[in-house]
Formats: structure tokens, sequence, C-alpha cells
């Protein structure tokens, strides 16, 4: 049994994870291509279960413009509406690699010490 | 009044109201925000083939309620300015931010404040100085020391012309020292959403 308190906090400890791990998937995704908000925050629902908001991805790309590591261009498209194109900087590319580098650590570390609780769920 | 036009109706009542709790970001900022996010409902209705009421409903909430959306902008480009700014004004702005949600921030603040005026009234004597050599000085007697004007006829001036240079060189220093101390306090200002409690880091 699993009283409402303890969902709640688990619902709000696995908000809290996903807002951290976001950023470094919005950068992730913008490697090595331009896209539009619109089609990051697809790939993120595509590949991830990240987006809480979708509102919430376009605060982290204005940060990510203003912290240099991302550039930004409004495109007059054929969609009849003008769209916000990002793509990484020099910068925002070392800055994601850094990321990439430290989470595959990190995320080893993290499976070698859970990997009992997983064990003994299984039986 | 037809569906469409109830339906645009309800999409500029939602983009005027992230405009409102947008308020004191820069026009620009705020007109570039609302273009962005009108062209995400947009494509999102007309991704949806027939567009009914309650379709526009299901869009604007998986964006999220524009109160809660809003702060994001203000807090993230603002302090994200500050951290890379070396205007003592956007770093002032940032940290002020920074003090509305925590303690930390109020005392760095405060040190703000007291950082930039000292730096700033010592350049500033540096060139009053030039300006009225006989009347700004660094003063001292009565027990006092004083950088500036002083009415006590009886004070001497210890540093002469050398406030010149001195001033100029240590008020940019103090300046240059504060902006060097906030912005990297302001890695550690973690602005959450007001709907969350916040991460200790």
């Amino acid at each position: 049994m699993v009283n409402r308190d303890d969902a709640d906090q688990a619902d709000n400890w696995e908000r809290q994870v996903k807002k951290g791990w976001l950023e470094l998937a919005i950068l992730a995704s913008l490697w090595g291509e331009r896209l539009y908000g619109l089609e990051i925050l697809r790939r993120l629902e595509d590949a991830t279960d990240l987006v809480v908001a979708e509102g919430t991805v376009y605060p982290i790309l204005s940060r990510l413009k203003a912290e240099g590591l991302v550039e930004t261009k409004w495109v007059e498209g054929d969609a009849g509406h003008p769209r916000k194109y990002y793509w990484l900087t020099p910068a925002g590319r070392s800055r994601a690699a850094a990321m990439a580098r430290y989470a595959t650590g990190f995320l080893g570390s993290i499976n070698r010490i859970i990997a009992p609780l997983l064990g003994k769920e299984k039986k | 009044m037809t569906q469409a036009e109830r339906l645009q109706r309800r999409i500029d009542a939602y983009l005027a109201e992230l405009r409102r709790c947008l308020g004191e970001l820069p026009p620009e900022e705020v007109h570039d925000i609302l273009q962005e996010i009108r062209g995400h409902i947009l494509e999102r209705t007309e991704a949806s083939g027939e567009l009914t009421e309650e379709r526009l409903v299901e869009i604007l909430k998986a964006l999220g309620r524009p109160e809660e959306i809003a702060p994001l902008y203000q807090v993230d480009s603002v302090v994200a300015k500050g951290r890379v700014s070396v205007s003592p004004r956007l770093v002032l702005r940032a940290i002020h931010r920074w003090s509305v949600v925590s303690g930390w921030g109020l005392v760095l603040f405060v040190l703000g404040i007291v950082g930039y005026s000292t730096g700033f009234s010592l350049m500033l004597s540096a060139i009053a100085k030039v300006i009225s050599p006989d009347r700004v000085g660094a003063w001292v007697g009565g027990g006092h020391f004083v950088i500036g004007t002083v009415l006590d006829p009886g004070a001497r001036d210890v540093l002469g012309w050398w406030l010149v240079p001195v001033g100029l060189a240590a008020g940019a220093l103090i300046v240059f020292g504060t902006s060097r101390l906030l912005r990297w306090t302001l890695r550690f200002a973690r602005v959450t959403r007001p709907t969350e409690r916040p991460v200790t880091p």
C-alpha cells in the first residue's frame, strides 16, 4: 500500500529529476541540427518523458541563449507565422559534450548502487 | 460568434494573460516570447486536424498556465544575463531577482549596493579632485577620515593629487571585485517555480 503523501513525494522527486536532465536533453536534441522550439519539444516527447509542462522548455531555451550556449534566428517560412530556430554555439557544443560525459559516468554509478533494489523487485 | 472566433479569442486571452505576467521584462523580449508561444499554439492546433474547443483547452493545458510559465522567463533570463554580464546594472538586477526568493540573495544584494557605491564614490572623488582640487581630498582631522569635501578647516589632505590615480584605481578595483564576487555567487542562485519546492543544491 502506498499512501497519498508517499505518492506525492515520489511524484515531486520525479519532477525534480526530470528538470535536471531537461537541459542536457535540449542541448542533445540540437546536436548537429537547427530546430525550432516545437521541433525540439517533439524530439524530447518522442524520445523521453522528460517534459512535464511544454511551456517550461521555452524559458530554458531563452536562458541557454542568454548564456551564449545557443544562437537563434527568426525564420519566416511557409508556416504562416515566423519560427524561432535554435542551434548550438561552439560554447554550447563543448558544454553539451561535457555534460554528456558527466552523465554517462553518473548514470553508471547510480546503476551500480541501485542494482540490488531492482534485483529484489524481480523476485 | 462563430466557433473559429471563439477559439481565437481563447488564444488571445491566453497570450494577453502571459503578457501581463511577463510584466517587467524588456518589451522586445516580451514580443519574442509571445511570438514564439503563439507559434507553438498555432502549430499545435493546425496539427490536430479539426480543432475543437476541447482540443484547444488541452493544448493550452499542456503548455502550462501563464502565471507559471512567465516567472520562469523572468528569473531565467535575468539571472542568466547577470551571470555573464560585466554591467553592474545587470548584475545587480539579477541579484535583486534572486533576493526575492532567498535570504542569501538579499544579503548579497545589500553587499552589492555597498560595494558598487563605494567603488563609484571613490572614482567620482578622483574626478572631483581634478575639478575642484582645493575642496576635494582625502581629509584627516578631528579623528575623522573623509574622502570628498570637508568643512573642517583644520583637516589635512593626506593624498593630495594622489587621490586621482588612487581613487580611480581603487574604485575600479572595488567595482570589478564586486561584480566578480556577485557573478560568482549567481552560479548558486537556484530560483524555482513558485509551484515547486526548492531543490537543495
